[in-house]
């Protein structure tokens, strides 16, 4: 297709209001021939690629390789319309320029519901408000890895850019050569003419880099070779031998490296007191001790400064201080609980809360139902627990900072560390390196300011600031607990005719842009979708619904955590939704199924999942299954899970059965592995993950109480992929949401018990 | 105080040679090798472990004093890029890693699995990989470990294969 119908086609009915935009210059993700940093040997294309002397493609990497497989997904999109082999794809740092931008995860935040949204039937509304996102996004050109968008939103530019450079380096050959470039060929990255010419890109970058394009075509999906396909990952070789460079690993060269671990107050809120800076010092191994005030919204500490991390670690364990309480008084989860508790009710009342969703007169359907069922589901505070503890390499020397870091929010971490070391942000160079999970953890940068802060305290030489597992779990940005009152309506004949929820947890959005992003951040909270995600835009079709949220600040620190509303959301809506159908008496997939009217993709999803898990196919006794159906992050995925119980009565997962519709897929292989995970991280969450907050101290510190799946309780994972030509969905967190209703489903099915709180074991 | 390390007796720089000292900081601080992890210092995730004389050992909670004399194996030298172990080959054509962070911790447990039990049930893979990942990759783990044991011991009459 071309780009300008593409783009034209793209506004639909909206574009005939937007013309006035549209004539505004424009605002290219494309970049230019010098966007990138010149190198000897390299002649940039664009902003996204450069050819090297001997043929080889360098891509401009700007987000984040944190497991998801996006280093190797996005050099697909490249090699796929460059024609080279994959292994031709190196990548390069990005720089900090808007291009690099992420677009779609911004338009991912607009409150749109499924029927809204369905792939070649947007809603005027859903267009122009993708439209206008986008506008702005691509103006505040915010590099994050997140929101499960990366390859959604490089779907465009990146395909893009790698086309107009195959469309320069084939112009390039046919002025060289003066032969139509009609008549040429491209195979593994050599131009030649059947008349004998050839050249590789590397002998006609020079020239190519000032042809224009003229007409530029994506690739048709008929010639296609290498998206789709399962193609290995480019960065496990490193994983496997040991030379994989995470943030902890990193070893800059020059002065020795010193080592920094850091201690908080154990309350949230809390800060040190008097610091015993001379009794630090004498412990052995410690060179300094360096008082951190909060930085992007965390927490005051203390870092000692040593030779190695477990001198720096082991003289910050041993601190005694006065730790002083937070000022407003302690934290207590149980009573934020009770709170949650009251405040969904209130909301479901319609006495508070903002509401997302309202079709029909929901309480005015309930009061006429023939049988209405109300129940309250609970979650807890949960942490991230990435394998890689928090960390970020600094080095401050004359007025430049240098960091090396595991980060999802590169450009935002650069424009913290330029506030605390009192730089321009132009003089800040960020290194970012691989990370050891990061699940939203990594879209702060608490740790980024205090590395700052003491690499200006060592004369130059560079630290590695490191958290200790006790501080990475006790001092998080937690995913929010929540509650959700939720009543449901059904006719005589079983047909449900009402649902009305309420829903309470903590902002999430407000918080996270006061940290990091302060100058989007408003004097009043908008309405929170990234907490009502999950609930207000299920599928169902019921003729009267009110679903609103209330969004609190109870003062506990929350943030982004995978699959963030949709994580808690999810388990209120399909759990609820089985109950809705065991009091009609239905079948859970029939009772769905009947409600999916205009929504063949949901329906086909859920279909194949239950058929792939034979459901309704007897079971060894004992035995019992759940399922449930969720959409998030532009996919739609339905779990079949079959559990039973142990000599103990805790739940057992043997099987989920996954059947992801993501749209477009690029590697197969990759969506896989992102499902198998996200069902793990999920039932980690479903049966043991929880963050109890006492007198202000958060009580689980480490792995043995923060508990995490085992390899011995691992289920057996089958994802089943739906074919599809839609534009690419998320896959990083959408295998996440639908685990612990699909789980809190069988359970009931097997025991009769309806279980309402997580965690369930 | 020297340490003999993938099959060389290295010196230990002076910071990083207190007998107390974990093993792991004196790998990671002291030499650089920054193959083994740390995850939570307590033993209890296993992306520190290594070979101690052959058994894996959580290298958080091991000290240096306990280490002299016995020979230590990290994942630089599980295999080589000519020779890799066959662990390697097959967490390959599995595609195990995520993240992996965890990896090295992984791949150690299991060649300590696979160098005293060719054939493990799932029972044994159970009891010796207690490491935890938080990217979910136990089932491609599982798969892999028996790949690779099938590959190392090549059943009677049929060749092996990878």
């Amino acid at each position: 297709m071309k780009r300008r119908t593409l783009l034209l086609s793209g506004l639909g009915a909206a574009g005939a209001l937007l013309v006035g935009f549209g004539a505004l210059p424009p605002r290219s993700r494309l970049g230019l021939a010098d966007t990138l940093a010149a190198h000897e040997g390299e002649i940039g294309i664009n902003g996204w690629i450069k050819i090297t002397a001997d043929g080889g493609v360098l891509l401009a990497m700007p987000r984040s390789e944190m497991g998801q497989g996006v280093h190797t997904a996005l050099a697909q999109l490249v090699a796929e319309e460059l024609d080279v082999p994959l292994e031709r794809v190196r990548l390069i740092p990005a720089g900090f320029e808007a291009i690099y931008g992420n677009v779609a995860g911004f338009i991912g935040q607009l409150p749109l519901t499924p029927r809204q949204t369905e792939p070649g039937h947007e809603t005027t509304l859903a267009k122009l408000g993708a439209w206008t996102i986008a506008k702005l996004a691509r103006e505040l050109g915010i590099n994050m890895t997140g929101g499960s968008s990366s390859v959604a939103d490089a779907w465009e530019p990146l395909r893009w850019a790698a086309a107009t450079a195959r469309a320069q380096l084939m112009g390039a050959a046919s002025l060289r050569w003066k032969l139509p470039r009609a008549e040429l060929r491209l195979k593994d990255g050599v131009i030649s003419h059947p008349s004998g010419p050839h050249a590789h890109f590397g002998e006609l970058a020079r020239e190519a880099a000032h042809t224009p394009p003229g007409e530029v075509l994506l690739k048709a999906r008929a010639q296609w070779r290498l998206t789709g396909q399962p193609a290995p990952r480019r960065d496990l070789q490193a994983k496997i031998d040991g030379s994989a460079r995470f943030g902890i690993d990193q070893r800059p060269a020059g002065e020795p490296l010193l080592f920094a671990a850091v201690r908080h107050a154990p309350m949230l809120g809390g800060a040190p007191g008097a610091v015993p800076v001379d009794a630090i010092r004498q412990q052995p191994g410690v060179l300094r001790v360096v008082q951190l005030p909060p930085y992007a919204g965390g927490h005051a500490a203390i870092a000692v400064v040593a030779r190695t991390s477990w001198h720096a670690m082991r003289a910050a364990q041993q601190i005694e201080t006065d730790w002083q309480p937070r000022p407003a008084g302690p934290l207590n989860s149980e009573a934020i609980r009770r709170t949650l508790a009251a405040s969904a009710r209130q909301t479901a009342d319609g006495d508070a809360g903002f509401s997302f969703r309202s079709e029909g007169d929901a309480a005015k359907a309930l009061a006429g139902a023939a049988k209405t069922i109300e129940a309250l589901y609970e979650v807890p505070y949960l942490a991230h627990a990435a394998m890689e503890p928090l960390n970020c390499t600094a080095r401050v020397h004359d007025g430049r900072v240098e960091l090396w870091l595991p980060t999802q929010v590169p450009g935002l971490a650069r424009a913290v560390a330029a506030r605390v070391a009192g730089v321009a942000p132009e003089n800040v160079e960020v290194h970012v390196s691989y990370l050891g999970g990061g699940f939203g953890r990594r879209l702060e940068a608490d740790f980024v300011g205090q590395a700052v802060r003491v690499a200006m305290e060592t004369n130059g030489a560079p630290v590695q600031l490191l958290w200790p597992r006790e501080e990475d779990t006790t001092h998080d940005f937690y995913r929010p607990a929540g509650a959700a009152l939720m009543r449901g309506g059904l006719d005589a004949a079983g047909r449900p005719v009402a649902l009305q929820v309420g829903t309470a947890g903590d902002a999430i959005s407000p918080r996270w842009m006061e940290r990091v992003l302060p100058a989007l951040a408003g004097p009043v909270d908008m309405p929170d979708k990234t907490t009502s995600e999950g609930a207000f835009d299920h599928p169902y079709a019921i003729a009267a619904q009110r679903i609103a949220h209330a969004a609190m600040h109870s003062g506990v620190p929350v943030g982004f955590w995978r699959s963030v509303g949709h994580s808690h959301n999810a388990f209120f809506t399909e759990s609820f939704i089985d109950e809705m159908a065991h009091a009609a008496g239905a079948d859970p997939l029939a009772f769905r199924l009947g409600l999916l009217d205009g929504l063949p993709r949901h329906a086909a999803v859920l279909k194949l999942a239950a058929d792939k898990a034979d459901w309704g196919q007897s079971l060894p006794a004992g035995r019992a299954r759940g399922l449930a159906l969720h959409e998030s992050f532009g996919s739609i995925v339905a779990q079949v899970l079959e559990v039973s119980l142990d000599a103990n009565a805790k739940p057992r997962v043997h099987r989920i059965v996954c059947v992801i519709d993501c749209g477009t897929v690029v590697n197969p292989g990759i969506v896989a592995q992102q499902m198998e995970g996200g069902a793990i991280f999920g039932l980690t969450a479903a049966l043991y993950g929880r963050i109890d907050i006492r007198d202000g101290v958060v009580q689980q510190r480490s792995f043995p109480d923060y508990r995490l799946l085992t390899m011995a309780e691992a289920p057996v994972v089958e994802t089943h992929i739906v074919v599809s030509e839609n534009p690419p969905g998320g896959v990083g967190e959408p295998g996440v949401p639908p685990v612990a209703p699909a789980l809190a489903n069988a359970l009931f099915a097997l025991t009769g018990k309806r279980q309402r709180r997580l965690p369930l074991a | 105080m020297d340490l003999k390390i993938n099959g060389r007796v290295q010196p230990l720089p002076e910071h990083a040679s207190d007998p107390a000292m974990p093993l792991l900081w004196a790998l990671r601080d002291g030499l650089n090798l920054t193959g083994t992890k740390f995850g939570c210092g307590i033993g209890a995730c296993g992306a520190c472990t290594v070979h101690l004389d052959g058994q894996a050992v959580r290298a958080c909670v091991t000290p240096l004093a306990t280490c002299e004399g016995k020979a230590v194996g990290t994942i630089e030298a599980l295999g080589s890029a000519e020779q890799p172990h066959a662990l390697q080959l097959a967490w390959i054509a599995q595609q195990v890693p995520q993240c992996g962070y965890c990896q090295s911790g992984m791949l150690m447990a299991a060649g300590a699995l696979l160098a005293k039990n060719r054939q493990p049930s799932d029972a044994d893979i159970d009891a010796a990989i207690t490491n935890l990942c938080r990217c979910g990759t136990y089932p491609r783990i599982r798969a892999a470990i028996k790949a690779a044991a099938a590959q190392m011991t090549p059943v009677a009459g049929k060749k092996a294969r990878a």
